[in-house]
């Protein structure tokens, strides 16, 4: 159903953006910017603790911070004047075409950089990486990629890393499930001994099991995830403020502090960060 | 929108063997599905019109108990609310060896024999009750009097509306994918997310889905001729 609600939206988005596109399409977007005195993001509503509507209903998340703290002073310094940033909601299926319809200038929340996406628009440098990994019961013979023979291992239909798992680890009995719900109703109940997503997915959904602390995230990540923040392809001058917000961010330790303020033992959810990471992050601007 | 068609997605790569995987799985659950359910239809159905009220009641229960539940429903029950009832060796046992499966065999065919059951009261009650009574009078007993004369004469009038419910059986077996039963749709799913080719995958579950179905009813409507009663059963065409 919602695999179909997706479909339709795409659809027309998809037709809107051909008329839009006939209209005539803007394409610097820092004149645009200069223009309005906005800075329209396409963030998430539910993807905690990225971008999501909290308890007091504000509109808040790592990626959000990001963007006001780091890409905002920038983009700012290259129009000359204050701006203001505007929300949309985006979702997997309704970025790209937001995006190419001017309807959004960023898309900021949890979009993995693929080769397939570059394609179609533009990627910052990465701002959060993160991996497939598997969610375990403590104390379970599974400690990563390797010891999975024999086991039975959940994991949602298309993901990149059930496509992994059936490949190149045929020694595994792999179940898939069409949502997370049912995957991880699979593993509480023992149905499957582990269930394998993105870590950062299993770090949260390990924070709402009934008792977190039965459950472990273990294993390096066997896939690749890295998050970017999404342009329309081809627009250099706006391409390179953003860029150096994120870069600012890395240099001066605003972004570890942005990090901490989610990520660390206090925030939202706990993700520590390890050196692997760190030093993937840190490479991007040359250290 | 320009949508570039790309049917060699369906037979370049794993396709395939996906589809013919899929469709072996979708067969094998149904067929199996539709045994327990012709067994448990014909024993309720038949329960449900006998002189003794405990067993109609009994019957009624099962009937409006398990049809008026989503099958969805049944699904997630089957997989996720039976293993818990069973010793830890045991689940781990059937957990390793097709519990998906065998969840979903149990939610479509208990589902559909409920079903079933009320296709088959309705036969039994087109039959006109001296039939019944002759049955008895002739010296059978009740028992013998349902298994000798009535069943076999409901069975044969109840063929076009049991092949209509044996095809939904079919078709219903898609839902067994949210337990991870790789089934027909399911390997459709897959080519989609592999290939991004959603109309072709599509397409290619709807036609063997299609094929399928019109062959059970062409055998259906066959078995119906050969076991026609001359004289009983009125016959159209």
């Amino acid at each position: 159903m919602k695999r179909m609600f997706s479909v339709v939206v795409a659809v027309a988005v998809a037709l809107g953006l051909s008329l839009a596109s006939s209209v005539g399409a803007q394409q610097d977007t820092l004149a645009k910017i200069k223009e309005t005195g906005v800075l329209t993001i396409g963030t998430r509503t539910g993807s905690p603790p990225f971008a999501y509507v909290n308890k007091n209903n504000e509109w808040v998340g790592f990626s959000i911070d990001l963007v006001e703290m780091l890409v905002k002073p920038e983009v700012q310094k290259a129009v000359g004047k204050s701006i203001k940033i505007e929300k949309k909601e985006s979702t997997p299926p309704t970025r790209i075409p937001l995006l190419s319809s001017n309807a959004v200038d960023l898309i900021a929340g949890t979009m993995t950089d693929t080769p397939q996406r570059r394609e179609a628009v533009d990627f910052s440098l990465t701002f959060f990486y993160t991996g497939a990994q598997f969610l375990v019961k403590k104390g379970s013979p599974i400690k990563g990629v390797n010891d999975l023979a024999g086991k039975r291992v959940a994991a949602q239909q298309g993901a990149t890393n059930a496509k992994i798992i059936r490949e190149k680890y045929p020694q595994a009995q792999l179940r898939e499930f069409p949502d997370q719900p049912a995957a991880f109703q699979a593993l509480l109940q023992g149905q499957v001994d582990a269930y394998t997503n993105d870590g950062i997915q299993l770090y949260g959904l390990k924070a709402k099991a009934p008792k977190p602390d039965e459950w472990d995230v273990v294993g390096d990540f066997y896939s690749e995830e890295p998050y970017g923040m999404a342009m329309r392809k081809g627009d250099a001058k706006f391409k390179a403020a953003v860029d150096a917000g994120l870069k600012n961010g890395f240099e001066s330790g605003k972004y570890f502090e942005i990090y901490e303020k989610w990520f660390g033992p206090k925030g939202e959810l706990p993700y520590p960060m390890t050196p692997q990471v760190k030093a993937y992050l840190l490479k991007q601007i040359g250290k | 929108m320009n949508y570039q068609f790309k049917w060699s997605v369906l037979w370049s790569g794993q396709s395939g063997v996906w589809l013919l995987q899929g469709l072996i799985t979708t067969v094998e659950i149904s067929a199996l599905a539709w045994v327990l359910a012709a067994a448990l239809g014909i024993l309720s159905g038949a329960l449900r019109t006998v002189p003794w009220k405990p067993a109609r009641a009994l019957a009624t229960a099962y009937v409006e108990f398990f049809r008026n539940v989503p099958l969805l429903v049944w699904m997630f029950f089957w997989y996720f609310g039976v293993p818990p009832l069973l010793p830890r060796a045991v689940q781990d046992w059937i957990f390793n060896h097709g519990a998906e499966f065998w969840a979903g065999m149990f939610a479509l065919g208990v589902y559909h024999g409920a079903r079933m059951s009320e296709v088959i009261r309705s036969g039994i009650q087109a039959i006109p009750r001296t039939q019944f009574e002759a049955s008895v009078a002739m010296g059978l007993t009740t028992f013998q009097a349902y298994r000798l004369v009535i069943v076999p004469i409901a069975l044969r009038l109840i063929v076009p509306p049991a092949t209509s419910e044996s095809l939904n059986l079919l078709k219903n077996s898609s839902v067994a994918l949210t337990i991870s039963v790789a089934e027909l749709t399911f390997q459709t799913r897959q080519i989609e997310t592999y290939t991004a080719k959603a109309i072709e995958a599509l397409t290619a579950g709807t036609v063997i889905y299609l094929v399928l179905c019109v062959g059970i009813a062409a055998i259906m409507a066959r078995v119906e001729r050969r076991f026609a009663i001359p004289g009983l059963i009125a016959r159209g065409g």
